[in-house]
């Protein structure tokens, strides 16, 4: 399944191309209004501006990176009835998927690598305060991603018409992950909602390891574990009751 | 090998309304609507059988199929297939199962062909020799070579079909289910499919269960049918016995009389007699008495003795 997740990525390689541009894009405009918004200030909110320019880029590079294509792939097999065939595998259902979205992830990453310089140039990037923190909490954040992402596709076997609600999820998430604006600028109670999300971990918190916004890692690795494995209880009990009223389209 | 005992499967979904705020209520209604689409079903299938399972559009065909894959909990009744309960053991269930819904297709639609079977071949945790050598099998069976490297989505339909088939019993399971493996298919291509699953059959011993609209699939394949309509079953048994009448005189008499030799006439002002003994002779005896306009000779088909059954 990781394969056909990777094969996908190539066959649908002009979107995942055209990503890259907006990829691009965004991290140009970013640049170019966050320059403009520090002016001759030195540092805001803890952050310099050559900080933050190394932050949005690599925000926006993770928030590349952790994006998911099995809620898609997941609603459009339910939709067409093709889910049957999936369901009759000797193979869990969740973990097939699962399998698929990471060699989707690679398939996309292997496309993204050209980009990466680019992106840099584009962008700005600095040293690693702390590369092997980054890492751990970016892996970990991933993970949760694919997790949130499994548990809003299964809503589908309930509603059967979910392209709304995963709008919605993938704008919320992007949000709350920091990719416009790093979490250290939200405003109270924004601030408070987006400290309490598990969406920081795909974007802002990685980042700002990496930049050395937050110094100690073991707070945050601890909270994305608690995440990791609540999320896990929670798939697995949603799945067990989502399976026994399974309804196959068609016949 | 496979025994199936009062099998009921009820689906309730919830009551759709029209009118204004109907998507509204439908969506916080409490109310359902119940569709029985197997009624108490019971049959029993040996090892080795290729069994026709029959019946007209929203028969419950389907239904049967997917809860024999375990896909769908029945409301009622017991299976068992090889001692396992399909949707409880589900995964040990589903290793021993091949499945072709004609309908659907189970190959990646935008990836060479070669590679669905791949997946077939991880997910079942093949050895690669094992793979390589069932893959090579099918090959020269359902001719795959001139299309394993071609994405599905350009596949004809009989192409992409064999490529199913081929998916389907990659892993060489010993139970087959085929449900409309045939649809839409040219005569060559259908024939194509028959053969392959004489040939499968005969070579694996696998049991097979097909569903159809195609009688000229039953006729070539099948010893034995269940028919079924509105989810219960109407007849169970060898075609033979199924079709085992006498032939049938069918006669246009020119003064088209109510009745004749206590035939009466039907509604297209013919008489049907069954024949019995000496044909020319009871020909003979009817132009005595009548004019015959005209006359043929109905052999007993499967068709029409289901359809019978159906009109029943
Ligand atoms: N998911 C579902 N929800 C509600 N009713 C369903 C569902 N699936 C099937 N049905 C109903 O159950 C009945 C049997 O359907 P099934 O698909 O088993 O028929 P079938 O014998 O395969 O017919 P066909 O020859 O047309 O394929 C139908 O009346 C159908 O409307
Ligand atoms: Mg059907």
């Amino acid at each position: 399944m990781t394969r056909v997740g990777f094969l996908f990525a190539l066959a649908y390689r002009s979107s995942i191309v055209m990503t890259c541009v907006t990829l691009v894009a965004q991290v140009f405009l970013l640049r170019m209004i966050w320059t403009a918004v520090y002016g001759s200030r030195a540092e805001a909110a803890g952050l310099t501006l050559e900080a933050l320019l190394a932050y949005l880029t690599l925000a926006n590079l993770q928030s590349f990176a952790t994006q998911t294509l099995v809620s898609r792939v997941i609603h459009h097999r339910i939709r067409s009835g093709t889910v049957f065939f999936d369901l009759a595998r000797p193979i869990g259902y969740l973990r097939q998927m699962a399998a698929f979205q990471a060699g989707n992830t690679a398939g996309s990453l292997l496309l993204l690598a050209p980009v990466v310089p680019v992106v840099l140039l584009v962008g700005s990037i600095t040293a690693p305060v702390n590369g092997p923190g980054y890492v751990v909490t970016l892996v970990l954040g991933y993970v949760i991603a694919v997790q949130l992402a499994l548990l809003i596709s299964l809503l589908g076997f309930w509603m059967l018409e979910i392209g709304a609600v995963s709008l919605l999820y993938q704008l919320v998430s992007q949000f709350f992950a920091g990719t416009m604006v790093p979490l250290a600028f939200f405003p109270g109670f924004l601030g408070t909602l987006a400290e309490v999300l598990p969406f920081k971990y795909m974007g802002y918190v990685p980042a700002a390891i990496y930049v050395g916004h937050i110094s100690d890692i073991s707070g945050p690795l601890l909270v994305e574990l608690a995440w990791v494995a609540g999320l896990w209880a929670l798939l697995a009990l949603a799945w067990s009751r989502t399976h026994r009223r399974v309804v196959i389209q068609g016949g | 090998m496979i025994r199936v005992d009062g099998l009921t499967k009820v689906f309730r979904r919830p009551r759709t309304f029209s009118g204004p705020f109907g998507a509204l209520r439908t969506l916080v209604t409490r109310q359902y609507e119940e569709k029985t689409a197997v009624d108490d079903v019971s049959f029993d299938i040996g090892e080795g059988e290729v069994i026709g399972y029959l019946g007209p559009n929203g028969a419950g065909k389907s239904t049967t199929i997917k809860i024999l894959t375990g896909i769908l909990t029945p409301t009622a009744g017991t299976v068992r297939v090889n001692g396992l309960v399909p949707w409880r053991d589900r995964s040990a269930n589903a290793r021993r199962v091949g499945v072709v819904f004609g309908q659907r297709s189970q190959l990646w639609w935008d990836l060479p062909l070669i590679e669905s079977l791949r997946l077939v071949g991880s997910l079942y945790d093949m050895p690669a020799a094992r793979f390589e050598a069932s893959l090579k099998k099918l090959r020269d069976l359902l001719g795959l070579d001139e299309f394993l490297d071609t994405p599905v989505r350009q596949l004809s339909l009989g192409q992409r079909m064999r490529g199913d088939l081929a998916a389907a019993v990659l892993y060489e399971p010993p139970l087959l289910y085929l449900d409309e493996p045939t649809v839409g298919l040219d005569v060559l291509a259908k024939e194509a499919v028959r053969e392959f699953i004489v040939e499968t059959n005969r070579t694996g011993r696998t049991t097979v269960i097909l569903t159809t609209h195609d009688l000229a699939d039953v006729e070539a394949l099948c010893k034995r049918i269940i028919l079924i309509d509105h989810g219960k079953v109407l007849f169970d048994g060898p075609i033979d016995a199924l079709v085992d009448q006498p032939r049938r005189l069918v006669v246009l008499l020119e003064s088209a009389p109510e009745e004749v030799r206590g035939v009466s006439r039907d509604d297209q002002g013919r008489h049907v007699f069954d024949i019995h003994g000496d044909l020319p002779a009871m020909i003979a005896s009817i132009s005595a008495e009548h004019t015959i306009r005209d006359l043929s000779i109905e052999e007993p088909d499967l068709e029409s003795v289901i359809k019978g059954i159906y009109a029943r």
